[in-house]
């Protein structure tokens, strides 16, 4: 191979390189359902400790519960069919965002005793939190942003013991599904 | 000299799945600007030789094709750029 064919050969590689996707799909209607439905929940067992509410009312968790997971496989479904590939970068934030998630639902249920009462739905919020920093971390500015508003919510919840739920969920809608409205508005 | 490498083409094809964990026919036909009889004829040689994975499934009721690069394939690019800087440091 001539020096002039390696030179060419590498000038493409490097081009294509430069102009493959490294930008991060965050996917910002999951955040905003979640966010959403999360928020509601914590209110809604907010209602139930300050008496609001009956305890029988919390048969709606588990139906708010499905009603994400039916919408984000629907919605994953769509995009898998829509997109015709999947970067690196995208793989690792799935692999990330399902292990944090997926621990998070695991720690919620074996440890249990040490994630009792307002730590359980507390565990979420840090959970939503790590999300949305690797989001920014790869350069997203409003993820920075939304995840310190989830810890912030943590830390003031921790420090009002009359309405952690309210606390915990405005967060939840503000820095979650906040972050995910934002993120369908950019990409229109 | 990985020979199958120095078609401008497979050498291509290999950069785009560098950077991807999977890609579509259409998507990549599309990034490389080939016709379908090129880039499947291409495809074909690298998959042959174990350098690239097919995936088929059918998504909408649509066949698609999926392609994602093996480690193999990854070494032997990486052997293969190497061996051009050495070529062009040779030059210098």
């Amino acid at each position: 191979m001539e020096s002039q064919d390696a030179r060419e050969q590498l000038e493409l590689v490097e081009k294509i390189l430069a102009t493959s996707s490294r930008a991060l799909c965050a996917g910002g209607e999951f955040f905003l359902a979640w966010g959403v439905l999360v928020a509601a929940i914590d209110c809604l067992n907010q209602l139930v400790a300050d008496n609001v509410m009956p305890v029988s009312s919390l048969w709606a968790v588990p139906v708010l519960i499905l009603i994400g997971v039916a919408f984000s496989v629907w919605r994953s479904m769509q995009l898998a069919a829509k997109h015709g590939s999947m970067s690196v970068l995208q793989r690792d934030y799935l692999n990330m965002m399902f292990v944090t998630m997926g621990l998070t639902f695991v720690a919620q249920f074996a440890g249990s005793s040490f994630f009792a009462g307002w730590g359980e739905a507390a565990i979420w919020n840090f959970a939503g939190a790590i999300v949305l920093l690797f989001i920014g971390v790869h350069g997203n500015r409003r993820a920075i942003l939304a995840g310190a508003i989830l810890i912030v919510a943590m830390a003031i919840a921790n420090y009002t013991p009359g309405m952690p739920g309210y606390v915990l969920g405005a967060g939840m809608l503000v820095g979650y599904a906040g972050f995910g409205a934002t993120e369908l508005l950019a990409t229109e | 000299m990985d020979d199958l490498l120095l078609s401008k083409i497979r050498i291509g094809i290999i950069a785009e799945l560098l950077a991807s964990d999977w890609i579509t026919f259409s998507a990549l036909q599309q990034r490389l600007q080939t016709t379908n009889g090129n880039l499947g004829a291409h495809l074909g040689k690298l998959i042959e030789s174990g350098y690239v994975d097919e995936l088929k499934a059918f998504v909408d009721r649509r066949p698609q094709s999926r392609y994602r690069l093996t480690q193999r394939g990854r070494d032997a690019f990486i052997a293969h750029v190497r061996e051009m800087q050495a070529i062009l440091q040779g030059a210098i």
